[in-house]
């Protein structure tokens, strides 16, 4: 039997850099095949190849056993190959329908109008064959990510696609959605379409894949059995050295109270509530976790606690209200923040290491202090961070923007730590950071915590969040669903919290 | 169509608040003003007049709408108005026929349609600057050319259109006027009825709000956003030219004092489909609206309020609707460059 996809020798090269060097990937038919690999590895890329939207500067592509070469993405569509983007391309105001359709819609009337109702069935018909659940006439801008996503799924299918691939399908979708697509890749498999999907979640690779291919660097490193490789060889395959895996935490030694938040409300950019009476205190020497699917109002909790948005309710840090102080406030009173989109408020990419070093400290000693500012000492300061932070490369000199994501990351963890906060505000910091500086992040949490500082800390991830929080809030709609010990708690718990439902009542975690 | 829910509940109550506002004022205003009976407002003859001042405003508010929902914000509708009620004159006086004259002026419209979807399409410009610059340029043309051929701004012609009265139907008292108007009249029933179809129940239709909502996932589906948006804005210049010419052709003259006559409708044209929610029908009776406060405002100049008082209650009252409508759902990437292949 042939196999669906085989790509021998791909090299795609850009000014500068060599994206894939040199990669070999076989899919046999009616599999789920992983691309596994740390961000950076060419997964992408190497898909984007596959799809037509870039041309290999070398290799071969063969496709059910035929060599073809794709100018764009049309003639990949017309080979049977269906790819869904991380950012989903629907029309919000259109139905599911009308997405579906778009572009190849069914006319009546001699072309002059949509068949409307034959667009209905078509939809209607696909979504009984492979199990989804997808109702033809809803607005998209009504649905959830999850349904969306099934969406997406629909259109690729609906275009004839016997080979579909998704690039990080899971990132945004709840643990219950991640189930659903898992059996949605087995009813699809079952009738003999072949899926390819891009991750850098080990475990996801591992439950779903039937073979996972791991690249490093633009480099294959390898295809591995699904059912016979460990999560610990798996990691050290994408690494390229062994990694510690598991979080280990030493148990908390809760010290007084440094943040306490009382009936904290936020609004979002539109006016509309995104948090809603959130009240909680952290101690110093705990971390405590925000767990919840993004965009439940963790973003506007964060920035009203780090005064980057006005909230009615109290803040206090050290038992000192500090609701509408300024940042400069928080950061002289010890408050760190590592933020969320590390270049709209992380770094500025134009500046180099020691500007960036700088940031928040600019006025103050020991940098500044008769109004002009020290560079020597903040040259000093910078190379310090990257010493110790291992920053990649090591020159001070460098732009923000010539570093890659997890160097950027690294350095500005770096910079807040060194501020010797008695409060750490951590949101999503392992975000787009590759295994081995996310192990690295995750020790340093632990080291302030276990000296004493206080950590809040918010992630999607939630490996991250239950290993190294003490205790953990869900997140559900501007609200704290519920407050659980990390360690006993189940993820199938953990993720009906982060859909909203909400535990018996008398619950004894809380 | 394809609303979301919350906005539109918000427009709801909005246009009734507004509708509310509207009436009391105008209201106000009459029975200060005349203190009689109502009997001249509410006439056929009034209906008739508000249908001719709608027209032009109508016709580029539907061509508005198609270029926006592509994506491409065409602020230069009163240009395409200007250029082709002057084109229409000077066609009309050169060939001898309205016919001739009315298709001469659409075509003006669509190579200024054309030159503006170049430059915004192939050449990235910002669509409101390259908007202005249209409206710009034919502001300064059409006088100028007039200028050139007759020696003055103005000029006029000796042909308008023959009126088509429907009979029987035209005898109904009041709405009568619907059926005893000029041929743009009609067209403009059948542009509006075929906007709405167009946009609602054809592929085409789908693409347009595609292109205008999320380029990327027409692009991803096989069709061509540049193609669907050079569509759209020439069908804007198209419709638009239909506006200029039959405003221009209907009063036998082209004037280009001061803004022109145009005066502003363009940007009036703008305001009606932006209140209509970028609904055809919705739009037409905005503008009407708009055209029916133009007619009593012609009937009022009569009145003892200063007429350049009496002038500004049309534009005023649009002021105080849009504010009181508020939100209208802008295309998501209307305004936004498109290069297929982009991140």
């Amino acid at each position: 039997m042939t196999s669906a996809v085989h790509l021998d020798g791909i090299t795609k090269r850009f000014p500068g850099v060599v994206a894939n060097d040199d990669v070999d990937l076989t899919v046999e038919r009616g599999t789920v095949h992983a691309l596994l690999g740390e961000n950076g590895a060419g997964k992408t890329t190497l898909m984007n190849v596959l799809y037509g939207l870039y041309e290999p500067t070398a290799g071969q592509i063969v496709v059910d056993g035929t060599e073809r070469s794709f100018d764009a993405p049309q003639d990949a569509i017309d080979a049977g190959i269906g790819m869904i983007h991380q950012h989903f391309m629907l029309v919000d105001p259109m139905t599911v329908a009308e997405n579906v359709t778009l572009g190849t819609e069914p006319r009546k009337w001699g072309g002059l109008a949509i068949d409307r109702d034959q667009a209905h069935r078509d939809v209607e018909r696909l979504c009984d064959r492979f199990g989804l659940d997808v109702d033809p006439g809803a607005p998209v801008a009504e649905l959830s990510v999850g349904v969306q996503q099934r969406t997406e799924i629909l259109k690729a299918l609906y275009r004839g696609t016997e080979i579909l691939i998704l690039d990080e399908p899971t990132a945004v979708l709840t643990p219950q959605e991640v189930e659903e697509l898992l059996s949605v890749f087995e009813m699809l498999t079952d009738q003999e379409k072949t899926i390819i999907f891009i991750t850098h979640k080990l475990g996801e690779a591992m439950r779903a894949a039937d073979e996972i291919t791991v690249l490093r660097d633009g480099q294959t490193v390898g295809t591995v059995d699904a059912g016979e490789i460990t999560r610990e060889e798996l990691a050290e395959m994408m690494v390229g050295r062994e990694v510690l895996l598991e979080i280990e935490s030493s148990p908390a030694d809760p010290g007084s109270v440094v943040l306490s938040v009382d009936d904290l409300t936020v609004a979002d950019d539109r006016g509309v509530d995104a948090v809603s009476d959130v009240s909680f205190s952290v101690r110093g020497g705990e971390v405590f976790g925000i767990a919840g699917v993004d965009g439940n109002g963790q973003s506007e909790l964060i920035e009203a606690i780090t005064g980057l948005r006005r909230p009615h309710g109290a803040i206090e840090l050290d038992d000192r209200e500090i609701t509408d102080n300024s940042r400069r406030d928080r950061i002289e009173h010890g408050m760190a923040y590592i933020p969320e989109d590390r270049h709209e408020r992380g770094v500025v990419m134009e500046f180099d290491l020691v500007e960036n070093g700088l940031l928040g400290s600019q006025h103050a000693e020991p940098f500044a202090g008769n109004g002009r500012i020290d560079w020597a000492r903040a040259r000093e300061h910078t190379e310090a961070i990257i010493e110790e932070y291992d920053v990649q490369p090591p020159n001070p000199d460098a732009e923000a923007a010539s570093l890659s994501g997890g160097n950027q990351q690294k350095f500005i963890v770096g910079r807040e730590f060194a501020r010797e906060p008695n409060l750490v505000v951590a949101t999503h910091p392992t975000r787009g950071v590759d295994i081995g500086s996310t192990e690295f992040i995750h020790e340093q949490l632990l080291e302030l915590r276990n000296a004493g500082v206080a950590v809040l800390l918010v992630s999607s991830k939630l490996e991250e969040v239950r290993g190294l929080s003490d205790r953990l809030a869900v997140m559900y709609e501007g609200e704290f669903v519920d407050t659980v010990d990390p360690e006993t708690v189940t993820e199938e718990e953990l993720g009906l919290l982060m859909a909203g439902e909400r535990p018996a009542q008398g619950d004894e975690h809380r | 169509m394809g609303m979301r829910e919350l906005p539109s509940i918000g427009r709801r109550r909005g246009s009734i608040v507004g509708a509310v506002v509207l009436a009391v004022a105008v209201g106000v205003v009459l029975r200060s003003v005349m203190g009689g009976p109502l009997s001249g407002i509410v006439s056929k003859g009034a209906l008739s007049s508000t249908l001719r001042l709608s027209v032009p405003i109508a016709f580029a508010a539907l061509g508005g709408i198609f270029a926006e929902k592509s994506g491409v914000i065409n602020i230069g509708l009163e240009g395409h108005l200007i250029i082709s009620a002057f084109v229409a004159i000077y066609a009309v006086n050169t060939t001898g026929s309205v016919w001739i004259g009315f298709v001469a002026g659409v075509l003006a419209s669509t190579l200024l349609a054309g030159v503006f979807a170049v430059v915004c399409l192939e050449f990235r410009a910002d669509q409101i600057i390259a908007g202005l610059a249209v409206w710009l340029v034919a502001l300064g043309l059409a006088p100028f050319l007039s200028t050139v051929i007759y020696g003055s701004v103005n000029a006029s012609s000796s042909m308008s259109f023959e009126r088509i009265t429907i009979p029987v139907l035209s005898e109904i008292p009041v709405l009568g006027a619907l059926f005893d108007a000029s041929p743009p009249v009609y067209l403009l029933f059948l542009a509006v009825g075929g906007s709405w179809y167009v946009l609602n129940r054809t592929a085409f239709g789908r693409w347009v709000q595609a292109s205008g909502e999320n380029p990327q996932a027409l692009d991803t589906a096989g069709v061509s956003v540049r193609r669907v948006r050079y569509a759209s804005v020439l069908l804007s210049g198209v419709l638009a030219g239909i506006g200029g010419a039959s405003f221009a052709i209907d009063l036998s003259q082209f004037s280009g004092n001061g803004q022109t006559m145009i005066e502003g409708r363009g940007f009036i044209a703008i305001v009606a489909y932006l209140l209509g929610n970028y609904n055809p029908i919705g739009a037409f009776f905005s503008t009407t609206l708009f055209a029916g406060l133009q007619t009593l405002q012609i009937q009022l100049q009569s009145g003892f309020l200063p007429s350049s008082l009496v002038q500004t209650i049309p534009y005023l009252t649009v002021i105080v609707v849009l504010a009181l409508v508020g939100r209208t759902r802008t295309p998501d990437a209307a305004g936004d460059h498109y290069e297929s292949g982009e991140e």
